[in-house]
């Protein structure tokens, strides 16, 4: 995986929402948390969504003559 | 007659060499492929001819990439020269089979031979990486496969950067420009795959694909390699020694990335999910507690109940020993002194009579 800086990519994210779903499936689930966790997975999701709507790819041309 | 020029023979072949130099720097011959010999295990000769004609031509073994035999249809570069003793040759710089019987035959053996060595093994083939953020692309930027591969990346993921290497995907160029931007992507890392890419083409358009240096080349990268070269019938060697095969460069795209929309459909399935998890855990311990509460009730009941008897019972008990009860009976209560003489009190139901004793025995 490749990383340019400390922002979590798209990818990253997205196993970082597949962690906070597993939560709710999991041992440690309790009612008292539940809604916390909740809020934080749903603005998580929609910061993906929005992600997944707005990110351009970023294409770059190499300027290296591979004919020689 | 005096001649116009005046040479030594090596001022004259020097002088024609000039020539073919500037006037055929660089010459494309196609025919058919004759008296192929190899000498010492590393010169190469053989001659292109046709109906009428027929050139000499030179290699060497290492820049020979394909098998060739007697026969094949071939396309070389070169260049024409004259050697020192007088004798017209080809170098060979690069050469590819043309003509589908040619490209087959040539297809069969190389892959024959790379086989063997193991270089098409599924146990060698690494999967796409599961996060791929970086993809290294090998193509003609002008290709319409190339435009096809960026636009079906760009409708279905974003934030990906593609850094493109620009190289010819046809013709006798095409493998060790292929080559270099491999070995680029190689030495220079930061991508996490290596897309090849190519559209459709005729037999000898994508035949620079069976090249054994790229084969070769593709089989040793170190970044893990897909291709997606020509239509899904098009089986290239290089689309054998690469970890994984599209069929076209849109399929490679799509083998790339997920789906934007799909994801976002997801997304929101989770959400519903994880929604229902909750309510089915609120409505799970409102159950439990309702439970409860009815379990103390009825324990609380049955202890009530349990008491209440107990207490019934025991009114029962005191009831019958209760001596008015006996009096109802027709008994009567005796008190007082008992001895001849003395008076007692005899209490019935409805009356207390005072009695004077006559007689006291003992009952037989």
């Amino acid at each position: 995986m490749s990383e340019t800086d400390n922002k979590p990519n798209l990818n990253q994210k997205i196993q970082k929402l597949d962690e906070s779903v597993e939560w709710f499936y999991g041992d440690d689930f309790n009612l008292e948390n539940a809604t916390d966790k909740y809020k934080e997975t749903l603005k998580l999701a929609k910061e993906i969504e929005g992600d997944l709507e707005s990110l351009k790819n970023e294409i770059e041309i190499l300027s290296e003559d591979f004919s020689k | 007659m005096e001649p116009t020029l005046k040479f030594s023979p090596t001022e004259l072949i020097s002088a024609i060499n000039q020539t073919l130099d500037y006037a055929y720097a660089s010459v494309v011959l196609v025919g058919e492929v004759a008296s192929f010999k190899v000498n010492q295990g590393k010169w190469v000769f053989f001659d292109i001819k046709d109906d009428e004609s027929s050139v000499n031509c030179f290699m060497t073994l290492y820049q020979l990439k394909m098998p060739l035999e007697d026969g094949m249809k071939v396309m070389v570069r070169g260049v024409p020269k004259i050697t020192k003793w007088g004798k017209f040759s080809f170098t060979v710089q690069a050469i590819q089979p043309v003509g589908e019987g040619s490209i087959k035959k040539a297809f069969e053996l190389l892959k024959k031979k790379l086989a063997a060595e193991g270089l098409f093994d599924e146990a060698k083939k690494r999967p796409l990486p599961a996060d791929i953020s970086n993809i290294g692309v090998i193509s003609s930027t002008q290709a319409a496969g190339y435009a096809d591969f960026i636009k079906i990346i760009n409708e279905r993921w974003g934030g990906l950067k593609i850094t493109t290497a620009h190289t010819q995907v046809q013709g006798l160029d095409a493998p060790a420009q292929i080559v270099r931007a491999i070995k680029y992507f190689n030495e220079h890392g930061g991508v996490d795959v290596i897309a090849i890419l190519r559209g459709g083409g005729s037999a000898d358009d994508l035949a620079a694909f069976n090249d054994e240096e790229l084969v070769r080349a593709i089989a040793a990268s170190k970044i893990p390699v897909i291709t997606g070269i020509g239509h899904e019938v098009d089986e290239s060697l290089a689309d054998l020694a690469a970890d994984v095969r599209a069929s076209t460069p849109s399929n490679a795209a799509q083998m790339l990335t997920k789906d934007r929309a799909a994801e976002i459909r997801k997304i929101e399935t989770t959400l519903d999910r994880v929604k229902q998890v909750i309510i089915n855990n609120i409505n799970n311990a409102i159950f439990e507690n309702k439970n409860k509460v009815e379990r103390i009730t009825r324990e609380w009941q049955n202890k009530v109940a349990a008491l209440t008897e107990n207490i019934k019972q025991k009114m029962k008990l005191l009831e019958a020993l209760n001596p008015e009860k006996v009096l109802r009976q027709g008994y009567a209560i005796l008190s007082g002194k008992v001895s001849p003489g003395s008076v007692v009190k005899i209490t019935t139901f409805k009356q207390e009579i005072n009695a004077e004793i006559k007689d006291v025995r003992d009952r037989q």
